[in-house]
């Protein structure tokens, strides 16, 4: 049998008898198969020889635009258009005045936000009941029609105040974003219901002004290498990332000998990395800790007189405000003088759970180490008096007199700034009618019965409720706001919300409430500047790395061509683009603000800029160092202790002149703990950024939602380490696995933030999303969050 | 030359029909949203023949017998929440998310089926738009290569041809297209998709294990 023959063979007897082939061979096929209109695969003759040449990898240096402290720089490794590595940072450390930016773990993550196949690729309608997530996919021309009509619709309809730009973090700290598209746009036509304060640390940032005037009261971290003492209190660096390089320098006070305290109810990876000692303390109960350490500084007479004399109001009788009664001071407060209750540690250790020893033993070394840094996070103040610890914080600080001084720390709220750049997109609002951020729920529910009470400022009465929501790159809609499951329900009812806009990456728990939905662009497909939280002298640049993907588009062109539907483009853009946005803001920045701020092709090269300063920035160092001349912003220009502004708002029982600690509801003097007797907290989980990256199955494997569980409180209910537990209180119930660990105090629970809340079909959400625990109810004064005050109870699964 | 014509007619048959089982495959994950593709199949392809020695045959001809306009929509939902989303994609649809590490999009076995689509002067029309290695660009370029086979050339041609096809198969298909398969029939209830999965699936073996037997006659011709 020759060769050929035996092909023959082949194809017609062994071949013939697979039937699959006699079978296809005689059927007829669909047009559409390879029909020419399918076809995806196009001729590329003339640039075949190009495309064989290969393109080297360039390296684009960028940064991430998410509700992160820190900013990085993140360089992307670019092949023939696609990202195919991502590194960061590779200056050597040493040198404190140009830190190396260096990504964290869920930088080490940015390759999968980019190229995750879950990523939103197109813009789609609602189709489903709403947050039921049955969407369908719609051009841009649909999308941008949609929402023009209905934003003039429902503005002409119920009025401006009817449109509100949610809260939203998942896009910050950048030029342009989604959030200032939308107020832009609305600005442009007619404007909407403004928003105040934030989630991070909303009690404090309204305390921390009653005290000091702004809430710029701390230094720069270099000035940490001069402290002899660091407490942290309920502040977690290692994990929460306030700005890249803090952990360096804590790094670097610790090897001068600094010794670190930290004051949280959980050993912390901050606790491990820094700590020397490590205090556990009861949630909502860090103010009577703090009143008692205050006691015993003034009976022991560690105060610094001369201080609280010539800068503050209100620390004894002789310094009181005019009208006010001498026995309102502090001191009087501290030593019970009024009340019959002398803040002593051994009262305060029946609050607190930390000893009466413990409280003297801090007290005397905060108050004799000089200079001492009492650093607050803001943990402790996303509690029912959360404005308490942020001012009793402050008190502290002054009663040791560490105010303004090298080395010290003011406390309170703690932002610091010096090193700025020119915002060149900016929105000016019509409208003056303003709501605390947190309470949008309500703003949905009943705006038009929103009193001062509430927090209204700029009108005495809103003319609607909010009626359209724009919820750009924000998870608050439902995830990440306070009580999911009565969120939900307001969500629900198509007739109170109309109109609700997302636009995001993922289809996150918000996004799935939208009625539009827009697929956004990740950081590596813009172009931005990115700067940290407000502490830190550097910016890092944005580089647009690749075109973005998909039908995925910028914020700001989609509201831009919006815009031009209602008239307003031109307006809208002033003929910029978001790369004309950059180099504004890095001309403007060089000519008005520094001269030796780089060019933007310098900026570009480089990635980041470092601002240098020959000496560390002091909090209050003007004002310390001559207070004639630089009074404190405040209506006394000296430090309140006392507030008269306060005092006169006449709520003292929840509102007090000075920082005391109020028993909290659900904490653990509130009777309710007989039924649900575990104090449920949350923190900043080391593989999410709040709510961002859940989706991301790597950073899963590096570190699991989980709650934790002291030991004691395992064993009382037959818990064992890993055992899935359910949690619950009366707003809601959730799945979860336990780490049993002594790492937590007893009679707390954690639960880390920021997970995606999952429900099953009856509403159980099997994710650990924190937030079907939590509650609306808002703190007295600044009407913000109190996210970690929470009473639940704990059972196997 | 009249030996290589004759190579050629010889297999044409063959190729014809493998050619044609690759439009089927093709049609079957094309998104049936807008179109009445579904319907189509359903009159063209008698799936009832396949049913004696094949189970994914069986089901999809139970799935066509059955198709009405009705559950034709479901079919459109099932795709959507199988390979386009939005949100969590049950079974995506590309080589990268089988074969890279961390189940990401844009991986290098993307870049190298692009080169591949390069070389043979072609471009995917989204080219750093979309990745360049969804199943349906995969199957079009077999498509398109088999296609090749079916014009007239010398023996060398058809011989380089088969290779580049089970180059394909052996770099590419063959190496992530079973494993998507097991994804969408562990992933849905749909008799469409798991009868389209299964058949796909076995085809891209059953058609390497061809391609290789015929290079190996081809080459001792
Ligand atoms: S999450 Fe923050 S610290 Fe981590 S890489 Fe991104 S910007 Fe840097």
């Amino acid at each position: 049998m020759s060769e050929n023959n035996h092909l023959k063979n082949l194809l017609n007897n062994k071949m013939q008898r697979r039937t699959f082939l006699k079978w296809s061979g005689a059927i007829g096929i669909p047009v559409i198969a390879g029909g020419i209109g399918t076809k995806m695969l196009v001729d590329h003759k003339e640039e075949t020889k190009k495309a064989v040449a290969k393109d080297n990898e360039k390296i684009i240096s960028t940064c991430s635009i998410n509700n992160c402290g820190g900013r990085c720089v993140i360089k992307a490794h670019v092949k023939d258009g696609v990202v195919v590595r991502v590194s960061t940072d590779t200056q050597p450390g040493g040198d404190l005045s140009t830190p190396p930016l260096r990504a964290c773990v869920r930088g080490r993550n940015y390759r999968s936000l980019l190229y995750h196949p879950d990523r939103l690729k197109f813009p789609m309608k609602r189709i489903g009941k709403r947050g039921e997530g049955k969407f369908e996919r719609i051009s841009w021309d649909e999308a941008i029609e949609t929402i023009a009509s209905k934003v003039k619709r429902i503005g002409d309809k119920y009025g401006p105040e009817s449109r509100y730009v949610n809260y939203a973090s998942g896009q910050s700290w950048g030029l342009h974003g989604g959030k200032s598209a939308a107020r832009k746009l609305l600005a442009l036509t007619g404007g909407y219901l403004n928003a105040r304060n934030d989630y991070s640390s909303g009690a404090g940032n309204v305390a921390t002004p009653y005290t000091y005037g702004t809430n710029n009261s701390g230094s720069s971290f270099d000035s940490l290498l001069h402290s002899k003492l660091i407490i942290l209190w309920g502040q977690n660096p290692s994990e929460m990332i306030f700005s890249t390089p803090y952990r360096e320098y804590l790094m670097q006070a610790k090897k001068n000998g600094t010794k670190i305290i930290v004051i949280d109810p959980r050993y912390t990876d901050t606790a491990i990395a820094f700590a020397d000692e490590w205090i556990p303390i009861l949630p909502t109960t860090d103010t009577a800790l703090m009143d008692a350490m205050g006691y015993v500084i003034v009976t022991e007479k560690l105060h610094d007189q001369a201080f609280l004399d010539k800068y503050c109001i209100g620390f004894d009788g002789d310094h009181m405000p005019d009208g006010v009664a001498k026995e309102e001071s502090l001191q009087n407060y501290l030593l019970g003088e009024k009340d019959g209750v002398p803040k002593t540690p051994e009262w305060a250790e029946q609050i607190c759970g930390v000893s009466a020893a413990k409280i003297r033993e801090i007290a005397r070394e905060y108050a004799n180490t000089k200079p001492a840094a009492l650093i607050q996070g803001w943990a402790a103040q996303r509690q029912a008096y959360g404005e308490q610890f942020m001012r009793g914080g402050a008190q502290l600080a002054c009663l040791t007199g560490n105010v303004g001084k090298l080395g010290g720390w003011a406390a309170g709220t703690g932002y610091w700034s010096r090193s700025d750049i020119v915002y060149p997109f900016s929105v000016e609002n019509p409208v003056k009618a303003s709501i605390p951020c947190f309470l949008w729920t309500t703003a949905v529910e009943k705006g038009t019965e929103m009193t001062a009470t509430d927090g209204l400022v700029g009108t005495d009465k809103l003319t609607t409720n909010i009626k359209a929501i724009f919820n750009m790159a924000g998870n608050m809609l439902i995830n990440q706001h306070a009580d999911i499951n009565k969120t939900r329900k307001l969500l629900e009812d198509e007739s109170k919300v109309e109109f609700i806009v997302v636009s995001d990456l993922f289809m996150t728990p918000s996004a799935k409430y939208a009625d539009i939905l827009l697929p956004g662009t990740t950081f590596f497909e813009r172009y931005d500047i990115g700067v940290p939280w407000c502490f830190g002298d550097y910016v890092v640049f944005g580089d647009k790395t690749i075109d973005p993907l998909y039908e995925c588009r910028d914020e700001y062109d989609v509201f831009a061509e919006i815009a031009g539907k209602l008239g307003v483009k031109e307006k809208f853009t002033e003929g910029r683009s978001t790369l004309d946005l950059v180099k504004e803001s890095v001309e403007r920045t060089k000519k008005e603000l520094d001269p030796n701020f780089p060019t933007f092709e310098e900026f570009r090269k480089q990635g980041v800029h470092h601002f240098k300063y020959d000496e560390p920035l002091v909090g209050f160092k003007d004002q310390i160092d001559d207070l004639e001349k630089n009074p404190f912003e405040t209506p006394s220009g000296k430090i309140e202790l006392f507030s008269k502004a306060l005092w006169d708002m006449n709520q003292h029982e929840e509102i007090p002149a000075i920082a005391k600690y109020i028993s909290s509801w659900e904490g653990p003097e509130d009777p309710l703990i007989n039924e649900f007797p575990l104090q449920l907290i949350s923190w900043h989980y080391k593989r999410r950024c709040h709510s961002t990256y859940d989706n991301q199955e790597w950073l899963e494997e590096a570190a699991k939602q989980e709650m934790w569980l002291n030991p004691n409180d395992a064993d009382k209910r037959g818990i064992k380490n890993g055992d899935r537990v359910q949690v619950f209180n009366e707003r809601g119930s959730l799945l979860i696995d336990v780490k049993v660990t002594p790492r937590i105090t007893p009679g707390v629970a954690g639960i880390p933030q920021g997970a995606w809340y999952t429900p099953d079909k009856n509403g159980l959400d099997q994710r650990g999303s924190v937030n079907v625990l939590t509650s609306q109810r808002p703190t007295a004064l600044a009407k913000a969050n109190p996210q970690l005050t929470n009473l639940v109870e704990v059972k196997k699964a | 030359m009249t030996l290589t014509k004759s190579i050629h007619t010889q297999l044409q048959p063959f190729m014809q029909s493998r050619q044609n089982f690759y439009k089927i495959l093709y049609s079957l994950f094309l998104d049936p949203t807008n179109e009445e593709i579904l319907f189509e199949i359903g009159t063209l392809v008698n799936f009832g023949e396949l049913e004696e020695f094949h189970e994914g045959g069986g089901i999809l001809a139970c799935f066509f017998a059955q198709l009405t306009t009705e559950n034709y929509r479901l079919e459109i939902e099932e795709y959507h929440r199988l390979f386009v989303g939005p949100g969590y994609l049950a079974a995506p649809p590309w080589e990268s998310f089988y074969r890279s590490k961390d189940h990401l999009l844009f991986d290098d076995c993307m870049l190298q089926i692009r080169d591949q689509y390069h070389q043979f002067g072609l471009k995917f029309i989204k080219e750093n738009n979309e990745p360049d290695d969804h199943l349906l660009l995969e199957l079009e370029f077999m498509i398109h290569l088999s296609d090749l086979c079916l014009q007239p050339s010398e023996t060398d041609e058809i011989l380089e041809l088969i290779s580049s096809q089970i180059h394909l198969h052996q770099e590419h298909l063959s190496i992530w297209i079973p494993n998507f398969c097991d994804r969408v029939i562990d992933h849905t209830k749909s008799q469409l998709y798991i009868g389209a999965a299964m058949l796909l699936k076995d085809f891209i073996n059953y058609d390497l294990a061809s391609l290789l037997e015929i290079r190996e006659a081809l080459a001792n011709v």
